[in-house]
């Protein structure tokens, strides 16, 4: 009994010391500051890291639906609330759940978007594992670096600097016209959502409201991704845990997308004028919806006006 | 659940801890259906509805056995009341023939399945070329059937039970369940080992607990295992891919580099699924046979199949090789031979036919193409070249005054066997066997520095660094290995060490696989090879 104890104990220890390198290591392996120079994944989306702290009021997670549809920067031109998209390509909704608690580490937003065309990726057990796997110890993420890692940077400080003019916006003006036809045919078929991926829209909206957060869902025009049957899928999961959602695809007078010149794939993703549709329209609605706040003429926030002066001559609007 | 491999996040953080806990907490008597069921649920997972061939599997041994079984105690019953030794040797004639019959019936259904899932689109394209070359206006539809996991791994076990019993080796099992996990245990499923009835099916029955050693033992061998695979094998992948798929664009040099890359990955990749499937059964306290041992240590291509996939080879000998060559034509021809040629080639004759058909089934049995067939071929040519001129090389030896002991000899030896291995694999890649003759032709006719010197080697997917991880692997692997032959058991050796060494270099090897292990971003896994075959 007494030797079984010991091992026991034994097994306990050397677990407790395999977690303790782990710990040590991963700080290593992170990267100290939020650019690619230094090792950061996602750099765009993690730029929010740089934000200034409880600077952000609306957060907008999903794929490249959203970073494709939704630009802070025309939110802040004409609505004055900060936003920013942490908007990856192909995002899973635990990585939407990541961004969305890296995110309230440092921030307090009032407004959570997630953009729903992740809710039908399905998640497997091996990534949400990965994923919180990565999340507890930062090397599973980062080890790749060893490869470029320098000695000096080993022991460093964190310490995230870097902003993105865009806040998380991806701008395309390419157009690849797709056809004006009608892409949301009334149906009561549902599509399914997964198990694993409702847990997660739960999760991320109970997290929202232990927050003191609105969380809500938006579908941004696709007519590739997007279809009455996954609409309903997903009014079914907003009602089920009482969320709010808003389809754009739906509201074709409110959001006048015209698939002809608003797309960069023939309907999978919007362009720039598909954006700045979406987002005019969206920064209303938020602002008048949740009364957020205009910051405009707040000195604090005189760097996103910079940002503005900046984001306006690049996408040829000085 | 994508439980994809035994490398897979699903099995090794769910899969394995749910069957460790319920097999630990359920009474000893039903231990074995704990991992019979696992073991269903693994296949499953992978496979899905093709699930039924392993079942029909299962059914048909255990049948099958049971009617060999009461054909052998009717044989007895009948022999005991015989009259006289003329009726005896009547009843034996009698009975071996309808013994033959049923062995065959069951081994054939196994190995039908076998060959129409696996080899029916192979020979049915075939066929369908002849015809079109004979000029005949006729053409054989070829469905697309999928293949369920390891059917070439329990088929080869479901034949050896079968036969086990047809040649009274063995009792046959009356136990369904046992059977059943016999043919499907889950470690071995995807890629072996191949065992027999006699060695596994009364471990994985008797459902011993699991004890700390086995646990911390099987644990540190699957570690190890996946450093082979997750370092070295997958590490390995991009450069391989790029030069076996744009060969035309590689100088020979690059081909030879990617042809020992191949057949270090090939090793890495099936020795490291070994680790993982004798190092999970171990936590249960089951010994599987090895499958490996230190091949490329061999000194001949002969001797490199006595260590190289030793499961199967065994399995070749023990029911097509032994069968064959002990069968009485082959007897009578050997004994003819041995007049004429004398007691070396006189034996080789019919040796050499049984191991015709043995080369002829392995190169079949890793795949369904010609190339295959040749990498077969290749190594029948070898190992009966060897055993041809064996005679001739000592004696050329002797006059020269050659130590054929001495160090240098035997590392002579070892190189050129790890060469000819090597060439072979270069076919066994190769996707087929056209692709793979015209890298050879360009692996023979285009080596140079070039590729060297103007670093063309670190830009095909993969830099120096990982040139660098890949021989630290590869040099730990060596260590081990050089442990083995030395007839030392490095676990063993590790658990006698003090716990600070213990710890120690337990922490360095997951810290190395978690560091420098080709996964995450920029990484696509390796495909589990031998699953497929």
């Amino acid at each position: 009994m007494k030797k079984g104890i010991r091992k026991a104990a034994g097994s306990v220890v050397f677990l407790a010391g395999l977690c303790a390198l782990l710990i040590f290591v991963s700080y290593l392996f992170l990267p100290k500051n939020n650019m690619a120079e230094f090792g950061m994944d996602e750099v765009t989306a993690n730029g929010i890291l740089g934000e200034k702290e409880n600077s952000i009021d609306v957060l907008v997670v999903g794929d490249s639906e959203s970073y494709s549809a939704i630009s802070p920067m025309e939110m802040w031109a004409q609505q004055g609330f900060t936003s920013y998209v942490c908007g990856t390509s192909g995002q899973y909704l635990y990585l939407s759940d990541t961004f969305l608690k890296r995110a309230f580490e440092k921030q307090q937003p009032k407004v959570v978007i997630l953009e729903t065309d992740a809710i039908y990726r399905d998640v497997t057990f091996g990534g949400s594992f990965m994923n919180r796997l990565e999340n507890l110890f930062s090397v599973f993420r980062y080890h790749n670096r060893w490869k470029s890692i320098g000695p000096g940077e080993l022991f460093s400080s964190v310490e995230y600097t870097w902003t993105d003019d865009y806040k998380g916006y991806s701008y395309n003006a390419a157009v690849d016209a797709g056809k004006n036809e009608e892409h949301m045919n009334p149906t009561d078929h549902v599509a399914e959502i997964k198990e694993l991926n409702e847990e997660y829209v739960a999760g991320m909206a109970q997290f929202c409201k232990d927050n003191g957060a609105v969380f809500l869902l938006v579908s941004t025009p696709s007519t590739v991704n997007w279809n009455y049957e996954r609409h309903n899928g997903v009014q079914q999961l907003a009602d089920k845990y009482g969320i709010p959602y808003i389809d754009l695809n739906l509201m074709k007078e409110e959001v006048p997308i015209d698939w002809t010149t608003d797309t960069r794939d023939k309907g999978d993703h919007l362009n720039h004028s598909g954006a700045v549709k979406v987002s005019a329209w969206l920064g209303k609605y938020l602002k008048e919806q949740y009364s957020l706040p205009d910051h405009r003429n707040d000195s604090a926030y005189a760097k996103w006006n910079e940002a503005l002066d900046r984001y306006k001559k690049a996408v040829g609007q000085a | 659940m994508a439980v994809s491999s035994y490398y897979s996040i699903a099995y090794l953080a769910l899969f394995l801890p749910i069957v460790i806990i319920l097999y630990t907490v359920m009474p000893k008597k039903v231990r074995w259906l704990v991992l019979l069921l696992s073991s269903w649920w693994f296949f499953w997972c992978v496979s899905g509805k093709l699930l039924v061939y392993i079942l029909l599997s299962s059914l048909s041994i255990h049948h099958g056995g049971i009617w060999l079984s009461l054909l052998q105690k009717e044989r007895d019953s009948l022999m005991e009341t015989a009259a006289d030794k003329e009726r005896k040797k009547e009843l034996r004639s009698l009975y071996k023939r309808k013994q033959r019959m049923a062995a065959a019936a069951i081994a054939g259904l196994n190995i039908g399945i076998l060959v129409f899932l696996k080899y029916g689109a192979f020979f049915g394209g075939n066929l369908n070329s002849l015809l079109a070359l004979l000029k005949i206006p006729a053409v054989v539809s070829i469905p697309s059937l999928a293949v369920p996991i390891g059917i070439s791994f329990y088929t080869l076990q479901a034949v050896s039970y079968i036969m086990d019993v047809y040649h009274e080796k063995i009792q046959a099992d009356r136990n369904m369940g046992r059977l059943a996990l016999y043919l499907s245990f889950f470690p071995q499923l995807m890629e072996g080992p191949i065992c027999r009835y006699s060695e596994t099916a009364m471990q994985l029955w008797r459902g011993e607990r699991i004890r700390h050693e086995n646990l911390v033992s099987g644990t540190q061998r699957m570690v190890f295992g996946m450093m082979k695979k997750i370092v070295i094998a997958d590490r390995l992948n991009q450069f391989i891919k790029n030069v076996f798929t744009n060969n035309s664009n590689y100088d020979g040099t690059m081909t030879a580099i990617a042809v020992v890359l191949y057949t270090c990955q090939l090793y890495m990749e099936f020795s490291g699924t070994m680790d993982m499937a004798l190092g999970c059964s171990e936590i249960f306290g089951m010994r599987m046979p090895e499958n490996f041992r230190q091949p490329f240590f061999s000194r001949s291509i002969s001797e490199f199949w006595q260590r190289w996939h030793i499961t199967l080879g065994t399995w070749f000998k023990d029911y097509i090789f032994y069968p064959l060559s002990m069968a009485n034509p082959m007897k009578k021809l050997t004994s003819r031979a041995r007049k004429k040629l004398g007691n070396h080639y006189g034996p080789l004759i019919a040796g050499s036919a049984a191991l015709f058909v043995v080369w002829l089934c392995n190169g079949l049995w890793h795949g369904a193409g010609w190339h295959y067939i040749f990498f077969g071929m290749y190594h029948f040519v070898l190992i009966l070249a060897g055993n041809m001129t064996e005679p001739l090389f000592r004696g050329a030896a002797e006059k020269l005054h050659i130590r054929r002991e001495s160090v240098p000899y035997r590392a002579f030896q070892v190189v050129r066997t790890a060469a000819l291995v090597c060439v072979g694999e270069l076919f066994f890649r190769a996707d087929s066997l056209r692709i793979g003759l015209s890298m050879f032709r360009n692996m023979v006719t285009g080596l140079s520095f070039a590729s060297i010197r103007n670093g063309t080697v670190f830009q095909a997917g993969m830099d120096r660094k990982d040139f660098v991880i890949v021989l630290i692997g590869v040099l730990i692997v060596l260590v081990n290995s050089v442990m083995k032959e030395k007839g030392i058991q490095p676990r063993k050796w590790l658990a006698g060490r003090p716990a600070a060494v213990r710890w120690a270099v337990c922490y360095a090897l997951i810290l190395f696989v978690v560091v420098f292990g080709a996964y995450g971003t920029g990484y696509v896994p390796l495909d589990p090879i031998y699953a497929n075959f």
